[in-house]
């Protein structure tokens, strides 16, 4: 379903009906959730900024300029999100919990289609591995296909961050790609 | 292959193995339901203080209400009973007089004795002009038989009220 087929029902979900309600997550979800996943690895906590996700999109509806693509602001409240969620935990968790947090992390995430996916896609692993402020620009950048002023606009970050970032990440990515014996896809 | 196409490939592949849970959209739509109520103003708490507050602002007036003049179930009201030449002060001691009448009799006595009081108020009311002066020839002979019966009737009443009665 594209954005002008979905508006509809978009502001009918605002307005308490139901089944456009249904219509706009059946519409929707994959779309969220793969975000949040590629992002944070924690299932519990996936879920959580799911639904976090969904009661920013009915609370900010009044915001969206319906001129603009429907995904690009879904996917400005995802991140958003995601990074609230990290803000938080940050506070709330103690640091040697979070440092057990971070090594089982890698064991917990979504499920084991994943792990195995990870296990047949070499490159993938390796942006597991990034740090998340390389991360979300990657998962951005060729998840998405987002511009570098689009991914600057949706972090609100300045565009020659998003540039140094990318180009970093890119690096990071290409390096540990020829330590692992990966010889083909370094240019 | 250029790394991009690659990194582009497999966040597909690996974004099309995912399983999404499938209990996330009754939470789902548990918030959403959960923040039209709350939009709607309609929280049951919200309900159920606003209820509280009407049966207050109503119980309040109806209480004071219940709490009025006993002489009022006899004439209406003082304004009714002023046009028949009857003061603020009068009216005070005909309600005394009838409190009086509620603490010593039963009851059951005193359910009887209102009852009667009514009906003989009404016939003199008939009989008395906006200046208090009686006319008694106003009643038909009907009517003087009754006023006399009530009396009758009344006078045990009285008695009792008034402390000559004997034990």
């Amino acid at each position: 379903m594209n954005d002008k087929e979905l508006l509809p029902w978009l502001e009918k979900a605002t307005l308490g009906d139901e089944s456009a309600f249904q219509l706009v997550y059946q519409a929707t979800h994959q779309d969220v959730y793969r975000t949040v996943a590629f992002l944070v690895y924690n299932k519990q906590d996936i879920e959580d900024i799911v639904n976090e996700v969904y009661t920013r999109m009915w609370r900010s509806f009044h915001t969206y300029d319906p001129n603009r693509p429907f995904r690009y602001w879904l996917h400005g409240i995802t991140v958003r999100q995601v990074q609230d969620w990290k803000r938080k935990a940050w506070r709330r968790i103690r640091l040697f919990e979070r440092n057990r947090q971070m090594t089982c992390e890698q064991f917990e995430w979504t499920d084991k289609a994943v792990l195995q996916s990870e296990m047949q896609h070499e490159l993938f692993s390796l942006v597991r591995q990034l740090s998340y402020k390389l991360r979300v620009v990657v998962i951005l950048r060729y998840f998405h296909d987002y511009a570098l002023e689009e991914i600057a606009d949706m972090l609100q970050i300045p565009v020659g961050t998003v540039k140094s970032r990318h180009h970093l990440a890119l690096k990071e990515l290409r390096k540990r790609f020829e330590m692992t014996g990966g010889d083909a896809y370094v240019h | 292959m250029s790394i991009d196409k690659e990194l582009r490939e497999e966040l597909h592949q690996v974004a099309d193995s995912m399983h999404f849970p499938p209990d996330l959209y009754g939470r789902v739509r548990q918030s959403y339901q959960h923040y039209m109520n709350e939009k709607r103003g309609k929280s049951p708490m919200k309900k159920r203080m606003l209820a509280g507050i009407v049966a207050v602002a109503i119980l309040i007036p109806s209480a004071a209400f219940a709490a009025s003049y006993l002489a009022d179930d006899i004439f209406g009201s003082s304004t009714d009973i002023e046009q028949h030449g009857v003061s603020q002060e009068e009216y005070q001691a005909i309600e005394g007089m009838l409190q009086a009448a509620k603490g010593k009799l039963t009851e059951d006595e005193f359910k009887e004795y209102m009852e009667l009081t009514k009906q003989i108020v009404q016939l003199k009311l008939k009989i008395t002009d906006e200046n208090g002066v009686k006319h008694e020839e106003k009643l038909t002979k009907e009517e003087q038989q009754q006023f006399e019966q009530l009396a009758s009737k009344l006078a045990p009443y009285f008695e009792k009220i008034n402390g000559t009665a004997k034990p």
